[in-house]
Order: structure tokens, then C-alpha cells, then sequence
């Protein structure tokens, strides 16, 4: 390796390890994400019920339509989408704007699961088109109609953006986070999970939320406003370092360390 | 059908107001129609910079309301007949219109004129959801300080989310002695973070304040200046021309400055 590569690591990592300690309250992910999820052929799109999130429904369907078009790519365009709403009540007005907001990235709604009566019917009077009605038809019907979804029943499916975090955007999932673009400075990325970002990472980042010790976080470029794994959290050093290469956080015995991407899959992952 | 444009920041006083009177000046000077609405109801600005206060009658509520028409509201220019202003109300708020009020009045605007540039309010609540409602293209107006960086992500992040996709950058009170001497963001350095496209670069200039006050936009006065300069080329980069950036940094760039740099790092 070349050695002013390998100083310049040293000199990055130590002065974080230096200003870990252990976070006072751990923010815990009582937040469920709404995701999507790719199940043969079909995507499924999970509204979190208002008990799982404090997002108001304008805010909601803000990052209905930027998850949407981050993931544009992902899969091809007339994909039919199943819409999961659990317990959320929706009316005609919010059904729509959720069209809407699918028709925009040319996907198509054909079916909704929901607990909810009113949430049913008013899918099924909306009449999007007659064949949809047909499959919605027999739910509301139906005095309690679907299904299942609970929020610990969903697992932990890695969450795959590709965009660009800006001031202000906030991502909480219960499992992975790979976010292909940068996380500017005030945004945040909270995960049960690994956080791997192929980019810039100058946000704050939290993995493994819930208490996983054993998550990491990876960036292309770290540097970091905090970054946070399980109960610790560090502070970035002051200086920047010369040059960037990809790094690595992980806990270590003393709190977080940071390394070379490329030292660390040799030293630190075991086979 | 004329092209609507957002001019916002989300921060205040980094000179959203001052460009939307500058742009839309030069554009109508190049020999465009020009419509500014101006967005900031209860703080309204722009007639002041245009120097049109004392011809203003009806203001954009009036028309909403149905007690006048469109064109009746609408201030034309004293200097330039392409040009004409759509004044905010001053007794009222940023709840009194709604982003569909907005739409109306910006579309039945885009069938006469080339250009409807839409002066945008600091801010990101209801003022600015009503100025970009009807917005089609962004000028994002920065300063090279992180306070207006950070806020003016925030708002990029924002247009994104409302299918605003054309967005571009201007970078305004720059200091080129201070970039030179490493004591102010460069250019370079805003948009990295914002990595939206530059449309242009203006240089702090004390004539701003100047022609702020006697409401003579810059464009327009027939002494030299480089922000006055910098603001016609903007409006030419908007009508799609490919004109080269000034270079601001070429009358510091000296010897010595570069001596200190070198020792400085």
C-alpha cells in the first residue's frame, strides 16, 4: 500500500474515536418507512398506518412521490402495484392523489389490502377502471375486509434509493439502507440496518437504530455531520483529510472507528 | 404559450428580488414579453425595485377576487412596454391566495407574454407552495455562505418533490478577493453541495444598493457595472444562448495573491 495513503487513514479515524461516547436516549425507529417491495412481477406498496408514523398525510404523500421517482429505474414501466394500507383510512380525494402519484411514473394501481370498510369502498366507488373495481369489488364487500400486514411482520427488505438526500429529507427503515447519490449536510438516514451510501456522506447517519451494534455504515466520501451506530455516536473530525477513499464505521471496543474500505474487508471481516 | 419561471431561495435577503427585477428587466430588453408576478402578499418588494410603487392601483387579490381584470392589475413599465408587473396585495398574508389562485393567474399570464418570472417569498410555507405552484423552471438564487446553501438544498429538494425539474443556480454576492484568499465558499464549493446547474455568477456590487433605491434596475443604467453584466447574461443563458462566464477572479488572481494561498495551505 502506499504509506501516505495508509497515514492519512490513521490520522482520520483516531480523532473520531476519540469524541465517541455513549448516546444519552437512543432515538429508536418506532417510525415505519412506507416502502415498496418487488413480488413477482408486481410491486407492493406499504403505507404506514397513522400509529406507525407521525408524518402528516401532505407529508406522506411527498414521499410517496419521491420514493417513487427515486426508484423509477428499478422496474419496468405499466408495473402493476398492490397498495397496502393496513389500518390508514383513505378517502377518494387521497386514493387519487396516490394514482396520481403512480400514473406519474407510469405504474398502475390494480389492487388495495386494507382493514379499513370505508377505506375499501371508497377504492371501490372511485372507479378507476372496471376491471380494478371487479378485484376491489368483493372486499368491500366484505365486512372486514384484508388483510395482513403487521409492522413486525414486515421484514426487513434492504431499502434501495437512488437520489439524492437533501436539507431536511429524513429516512427511516427497519432494515438496510443503500442510497446510490449523496446525503447533503441536515439530512438523515436512520436504519435498523446497515447504511451503505455510494456517494457523499455529509449528513447524520444512524444504523442499526434499534440497538444492533454490529452495523456499519459505509460511504465513498465520509464526512459525516454525526454519525450514530446502535448507542454511540461521533462527531467527524474537525479537519478533512487530504484526500477521500471509501471508509468504513464500525464499533469497535472503545466506540466508533472509521476505516479504509479497503483495509477493513481484509483485517476486520471474518470469514 | 410563455415559459414560467420561479425565482426562490428559500433564505431571504440574498437578492431573490433584486434578480427577479434584473431578469426580468434584461429579458424584456432582448425583446421578450415579460410578466413578473410578484408572490411575497403582505411584503411586497418588487414594485420598488422597479420603481412603479405610485402607479400601482389593483393587485393580484383584486383580480382573484373578481374586482377587476387581469389586465386592468397588471403595472406596465415606464421604460420598457414589454414588460409588465402583477403587484401583490400589502394588507394581506400568504394565506389570502391558494397555490390554484396561483396557477390561474400564471397561466392566463403565459398566453400573452414570453416569460412569467414568479418572485418567490423567503421561506418555505405557504408563500413559497403558492409561488411554485404554477412553475414549470427554478432559478435557485445562493450566496456563498452556508446558511444559504443549506436553505437553498432544502428548497431544490422541495421542487424535486413538486415535479419542478428544471432548476438552475445562481450564485450571487460573490466576493472574488475573499474566494481568492480562501476566506469565502467558491463557486465551485456551493455547487458541489447543490450539484444543480449554474446558470450564472454575480459579483457583490455596491451599485446594486444603489439602483435598488432609486428603483432603476441595473440592467437598464448606462454606466458599466460587472453584476449588471453578469444579470444580462443570465437572461441571454435563459433564452437558451451559450454565453461564457465572466471570469471574476481574473483582476485578483495576481502574484502575490498566489504567493498567499501557497502559504496559507
Amino acid at each position: 500500500m502506499d504509506p501516505k495513503r495508509f497515514r492519512a487513514a490513521l490520522t482520520s479515524s483516531s480523532p473520531v474515536s476519540n469524541e465517541s461516547e455513549p448516546e444519552p436516549e437512543s432515538p429508536r425507529v418506532a417510525e415505519v418507512q412506507l416502502h415498496l417491495e418487488a413480488e413477482d412481477g408486481k410491486l407492493l406498496l406499504y403505507l404506514p398506518t397513522p400509529s406507525e408514523t407521525r408524518l402528516e398525510w401532505v407529508d406522506l404523500l411527498q414521499e410517496v412521490q419521491k420514493q417513487l421517482e427515486s426508484g423509477q429505474r428499478l422496474w419496468p414501466p405499466n408495473t402493476l402495484v398492490e397498495l397496502v394500507t393496513g389500518d390508514r383510512l383513505l378517502d377518494h380525494r387521497q386514493l387519487q392523489q396516490i394514482v396520481n402519484a403512480l400514473t406519474t411514473v407510469k405504474l398502475h394501481l390494480t389492487r388495495l389490502h386494507t382493514k379499513r370498510r370505508q377505506t375499501a369502498v371508497a377504492a371501490a366507488t372511485s372507479g378507476y377502471s372496471i376491471e380494478q373495481q371487479a378485484q376491489i369489488l368483493p372486499m368491500a364487500q366484505s365486512t372486514i375486509a384484508q388483510f395482513k400486514l403487521d409492522a413486525e411482520e414486515k421484514d426487513a427488505a434492504p431499502l434501495y434509493l437512488q437520489t439524492t438526500l437533501r436539507s431536511g429529507a429524513e429516512i427511516r427503515h427497519p432494515g438496510t439502507v443503500v442510497i446510490q447519490g449523496d446525503l447533503n449536510p441536515g439530512s438523515s438516514v436512520v436504519a435498523d440496518g446497515d447504511i451503505l451510501v455510494w456517494g457523499r456522506l455529509r449528513g447524520i447517519t444512524h444504523a442499526g437504530a434499534s440497538g444492533n451494534a454490529k452495523s456499519q455504515i459505509m460511504a465513498l466520501q465520509m464526512e459525516p455531520t454525526q454519525l450514530r451506530i446502535a448507542d454511540w455516536v461521533a462527531r467527524a473530525p474537525e479537519s478533512l483529510p487530504d484526500q477521500f477513499y471509501p471508509e468504513v464505521a464500525y464499533i469497535a471496543t472503545d466506540g466508533i472507528q472509521i476505516a479504509p474500505a479497503a483495509d477493513f474487508s481484509k483485517n476486520m471481516i471474518q470469514p | 404559450m410563455g415559459r414560467i419561471i420561479v425565482i426562490t431561495s428559500g433564505k431571504g435577503g440574498v437578492g431573490k428580488t433584486t434578480c427577479s427585477a434584473n431578469l426580468g428587466m434584461a429579458l424584456a430588453k432582448l425583446n421578450h414579453s415579460v410578466a413578473l408576478i410578484d408572490a411575497d402578499f403582505g411584503l411586497r418588494n418588487l414594485d420598488l425595485l422597479l420603481g412603479l410603487e405610485n402607479r400601482v392601483v389593483y393587485t393580484a387579490l383584486e383580480v382573484l377576487a373578481g374586482q377587476c381584470r387581469l389586465e386592468q392589475a397588471l403595472v406596465k413599465d415606464k421604460r420598457l412596454h414589454d414588460l409588465v408587473l402583477l403587484p401583490a396585495a400589502q394588507n394581506r398574508n400568504k394565506d389570502a391566495v391558494t397555490p390554484e389562485q396561483m396557477k390561474q393567474l400564471a397561466y392566463a399570464l403565459t398566453k400573452k407574454y414570453d416569460f412569467v418570472l414568479i418572485d418567490c417569498p423567503a421561506g418555505i410555507e405557504m408563500g413559497f407552495q403558492n409561488a411554485i405552484a404554477a412553475a414549470d423552471e427554478a432559478l435557485i438564487v445562493t450566496t456563498p455562505e452556508i446558511s444559504a446553501v443549506r436553505d437553498a438544498d432544502r428548497v431544490v429538494g422541495l421542487l424535486e418533490a413538486h415535479h419542478v425539474k428544471t432548476i438552475n443556480l445562481i450564485v450571487n454576492r460573490i466576493r472574488p478577493a475573499m474566494v481568492q484568499a480562501n476566506d469565502m465558499m467558491s463557486v465551485q464549493d456551493v455547487q458541489e453541495i447543490l450539484a444543480v446547474p449554474l446558470i450564472g455568477m454575480i459579483p457583490d456590487d455596491e451599485q446594486v444598493i444603489v439602483a435598488t433605491n432609486r428603483g432603476e434596475p441595473l440592467v437598464l443604467s448606462d454606466n458599466f457595472s460587472l453584476s449588471g453584466m453578469a444579470l444580462l447574461n443570465i437572461a441571454q443563458r435563459i433564452e437558451g444562448k451559450d454565453i461564457d462566464f465572466l471570469d471574476l477572479d481574473a483582476p485578483y488572481d495576481t502574484l502575490f495573491s498566489r504567493l498567499k494561498r501557497f502559504f496559507k495551505r
